[in-house]
């Protein structure tokens, strides 16, 4: 049993993680509704079910006491019959003296209505007296009935008898009658002296139907009379039983004390409600069918059911939308969440639902805020490191160069080369300014070329004019600027790898155009040059850092300033054969003056 | 556009739903769940003139059609045994658009004739005689009952000539009776002697009959003529024991007296009863059961007895 209810445990919590929050919700308000609904309900139908057993039980109480007065009054009228017929006829009247008719008969007319006879009889039997039938019938022996013999058994007692057909009297219209007999034993005179016997008052059957008919109990029920054993005294269907059409439960019943019992008969369930009529020791039985409790063919729990079934699916329905509608915020807050995970950018936090969540929606997105801004300025920050190292690195002069400069000064000056060693110098000296530039990044793009053009001087000089070179430039980008330093390494790679390997004489040019909204800068030589395969790679981010025995600053320098300042479509492209030379072309933004401020600004540290 | 689709779904269930809510709510109001089931007319044609010989199966219709939902029309004939009249009283009830017929058939032959001719398809049911095309309910074995009463002549000593009365020849329920008594007496060595007599004549022809010296006992196969014979028998002061059909009132008293020596009886209340509860069974269209009813032999000496007094006189 514990194992069964902790499986049931582990597929609920299975369940429950992986069902959505709106489920849930819906599920758990649905089950607690309907648990709440069917305790409710079954509390009610039982409170019901017993309000209307206890009403039906004292409705029938009330109808049965109140045919229990009626009958008591109707048989206390009899026993006044026979307590005047006794007490004021027969104790007053010596038989041998005395007819006790005319005084009867005036007892029977005054009672005719429930009467059928009144009739003394002495001990054995003989008819003494009898009104308003007085012949006897040749058959009659009244000494052999029971309520004959009753009435001198016990002696004190009056006995009324269970209805029968009038038998003692010929009727000269033939007229069976049913009768009910109330029998008590008499003391007669007779010339002084006194003898038992026997008063008989016959009570017309219909009297106590009359009593009895006609009452109505709840939900279809009714009432019947038996004597103490059970005999049926009064039934309303009473010629159906004696006919064997139809049977009653009376036998039962007689043997139930006062008040309600349940009984099922020939498979009906039944509420009987038992009253003991007082003197006469019979028993009012109200019988009412249980079933109808229920109400007719059933509908009370078809009602029911049909009732439970529709607040299961409104409250089902009615859950599903109002467990929608708290849960909505939730799942596009969770939804958000995900694109954020998916590394969307622009992702809303709606703020919505209770104040719970609308809290949680600010602060996830407060703080989705905060760590972009965080990762914008890392970001930021890093680029702006390595950018700055890049330029630290583009900024250093290879001593060497400069070394092998001075040297060639010195050696110029030693050999009374004069006019060189003053245009080596100038043109450093031109070189220098142009690099510091007073600090800034972004210079006119005619201080690019002009260093460009100094410093293909100086080597020239040093490689005794082993190259020529040319710098042009459109008149279209007249007024442009450019990131400072991006053609120099680029010479120096055409000089250290293209011209100084080669036996021809070398030719390197530099041409600057507009294209569009880019600055294109050709950087050119007719030097080794080199396979497009090992071209492409150059500027690779896998493949290790160059450096040059120029300056020291490699091309791929210059490709990831560009990059770091202007973005992706910015950078080199390098063009090359084996033998025919290399051109690394410079695309850059064709910034005017106020352009070149603002990238000066945004890269100042 | 599911989500649209689920909602129209869950709509319909949750309006069926509340229909059945409104339905059950509603049941018990509606006629059929009332019981307020339409009144079935019911015309009752006996065969004879006067129906006080039928009163205690009166009680019983009256009280099966009071349960039963049933309108009751009790109808005689002008002659007793006319199956003429009791076909036009037939034709006129049919014309009445009554929904179910009980017949005691005067002529049951005749009528099983004349039946389909009336083009009708309104169920009938009879007591007494069987009628081809109807059900025969609510009552005793004719056969055995003859034989029975024919016993109980027997037994008493009724080994000459016995008198078989018949005053219905066409009633094949009767006729029954009285041939089966017949076999049983003369089994017995009993002469038996079969006369018709006619009830709506004057009685002098069955003052003859029970007349005749040399019989040793008379039979009579059903209650009028049972009622007539006894009355006869005791305003002529003849001896001869007589057995008749049927304890009414009268009958009743002659057997107390000893004017009948026995009677083949029933419970007639039970046979009203059976009798319209068959009826309205057969116009609601719902099962009718045939049922033969118990037959008793009574004395007058057992009158009295408890279990004869509930059978033979219905609590008023």
């Amino acid at each position: 049993m514990r194992a069964l209810l902790k499986r049931l445990a582990g597929r609920i919590a299975q369940g429950y993680r992986s069902m959505s929050i709106q489920l849930v919700l819906s599920l758990s308000f649905t089950a607690v509704a309907l648990a709440g609904v069917v305790f409710l309900g079954a509390g009610l139908l039982l409170r019901f079910s017993d309000s209307t057993q206890a009403l039906t039980q004292e409705s029938t109480q009330r109808v049965l006491a109140q045919v229990n007065m009626n009958l008591d009054s109707h048989l206390r009228r009899m026993m006044r019959v026979s307590d005047t017929a006794y007490y004021r006829v027969i104790k007053k009247t010596d038989l041998t003296l005395w007819s006790m008719t005319a005084a009867m008969d005036l007892l029977y007319e005054e009672n005719r209505d429930a009467l059928v006879s009144i009739a003394v009889f002495n001990e054995g039997g003989g008819l003494e007296a009898a009104v308003p039938l007085s012949a006897s019938k040749p058959s009659a022996i009244p000494n052999e009935s029971p309520w004959f013999r009753l009435a001198l058994e016990k002696m004190e007692n009056l006995h009324f008898s269970t209805p029968h057909i009038q038998d003692l009297f010929d009727d000269p219209d033939n007229r069976f009658r049913w009768v009910v007999s109330l029998s008590r034993h008499v003391q007669l005179t007779r010339d002084g002296n006194t003898e038992s016997g026997v008063l008989l008052v016959d009570m017309s059957f219909s009297g106590v139907a009359q009593v009895c008919r006609d009452v109505e109990l709840p939900n279809g029920g009714y009432v019947y009379l038996t004597d103490r054993t059970g005999e049926i005294i009064y039934h309303p269907r009473q010629q159906l039983i004696y006919s064997g059409l139809l049977e009653e439960n009376n036998l039962t019943a007689a043997g139930y004390s006062d008040g309600s019992h349940r009984e099922r008969f020939q498979g009906q369930d039944r509420e009987v409600t038992v009253k003991t009529v007082g003197y006469t020791g019979w028993k009012l039985v109200g019988v009412v069918p249980a079933g109808r409790l229920w109400g007719e063919g059933g509908s009370l729990p078809l009602f029911g059911i049909s009732l439970l079934l529709f607040s299961a699916f409104l409250m089902a329905f009615l859950n599903f939308r109002v467990s929608a509608y708290i849960s909505d915020p939730i799942l596009r807050l969770d939804q958000a969440v995900k694109e954020l995970e998916a590394g969307r950018d622009a992702v809303e936090f709606e703020e919505g639902g209770c104040y719970e969540l609308r809290r949680l929606s600010r602060s996830i997105a407060s703080m989705v805020s905060t760590m972009r801004h965080l990762m914008d300025d890392i970001i930021q920050q890093e680029a702006q490191k390595r950018r700055s190292e890049l330029e630290v690195l583009q900024s250093q002069i290879n001593p060497h160069f400069l070394y092998n400069t001075l040297d060639s000064v010195i050696w110029m000056t030693e050999s009374g080369r004069y006019q060189e060693s003053i245009q080596m110098v100038t043109s450093l000296a031109r070189l220098f300014r142009i690099a510091l530039s007073r600090g800034k990044r972004i210079i006119p793009l005619a201080d690019e070329l002009e260093h460009a053009r100094h410093y293909l001087n100086i080597q020239q000089i040093r490689y005794k004019n082993k190259f020529e070179s040319s710098v042009t430039a459109g008149p279209d980008t007249d007024g442009l600027y450019t990131l400072k330093l991006t053609i120099q390494p680029l010479l120096e790679n055409a000089i250290y790898h293209g011209i100084t390997g080669s036996e021809e004489d070398g030719l390197i040019s530099v041409d600057a155009r507009r294209e569009g909204d880019d600055l294109i800068i050709d950087v050119s030589d007719n030097g080794v040059g080199m396979r497009p395969e090992v071209a492409a790679t150059l500027l690779s981010e896998e493949r290790p850092a160059l450096r040059t025995t120029g300056s020291g600053i490699g091309v791929r320098n210059v490709h990831q300033r560009i990059r770091l300042t202007f973005g992706e479509p910015y950078g080199l492209t390098i063009f090359s054969e084996p033998d025919e030379g290399t051109t690394i072309r410079l695309r850059l933004p064709a910034l005017d003056l106020e352009q070149a401020e603002q990238y000066q600004q945004e890269g100042a540290p | 556009m599911k989500h649209k689709r689920n909602t129209v779904i869950q709509l319909a269930i949750l309006t069926v739903l509340g229909g059945a809510v409104i339905l059950t709510m509603l049941l018990p109001q509606l006629p059929s769940q009332r019981g307020a089931a339409p009144l079935v007319e019911i015309s009752v044609i006996l065969r004879e003139s006067d129906s006080s010989l039928w009163s205690s199966a009166r009680l019983g219709m009256d009280q099966a059609a009071g349960e039963l939902g049933a309108e009751l029309r009790v109808l005689t004939l002008d002659r007793t045994n006319d199956g003429t009249d009791q076909l036009e009283v037939l034709r006129r009830e049919l014309g009445q658009q009554t929904d179910v017929l009980v017949v005691v058939p005067a002529d049951p032959e005749g009528l099983a004739r004349a039946l389909p001719d009336q083009g009708t398809a309104c169920p009938v049911l009879t007591m007494e005689s069987p009628l081809e095309g109807a059900v025969l309910a609510a009552t005793p074995d004719n056969a055995a009952l003859g034989r029975a009463l024919a016993q109980a002549a027997v037994d008493d000593g009724a080994a000459g000539t016995v008198l078989l009365l018949n005053a219905s020849p066409n009633s094949t329920g009767v006729t029954a009776r009285a041939a089966a008594a017949q076999e049983v007496l003369e089994a017995a060595g009993a002469a038996a002697r079969v006369r018709a007599v006619d009830l709506s004549a004057p009685s002098d022809a069955l003052r003859d009959l029970l007349k005749q010296p040399d019989l040793t006992a008379v039979m009579v196969f059903e209650p009028a003529l049972t009622e007539q014979a006894a009355s006869l028998k005791q305003s002529l002061g003849l001896d001869v024991p007589l057995y008749g059909v049927g304890v009414t009132a009268s009958a009743a008293a002659w057997l107390e007296r000893g004017v009948i020596s026995a009677a083949g009886a029933w419970s007639d209340f039970a046979a009203g009863y059976l009798a319209v509860e068959g009826a309205v069974n057969l116009a609601r269209g719902t099962d009718c059961r045939v049922e033969q009813l118990p037959f008793f032999i009574v004395r007058g000496e057992e009158l009295y007895e408890a279990e004869y007094q509930k059978l033979l006189f219905p609590v008023g």
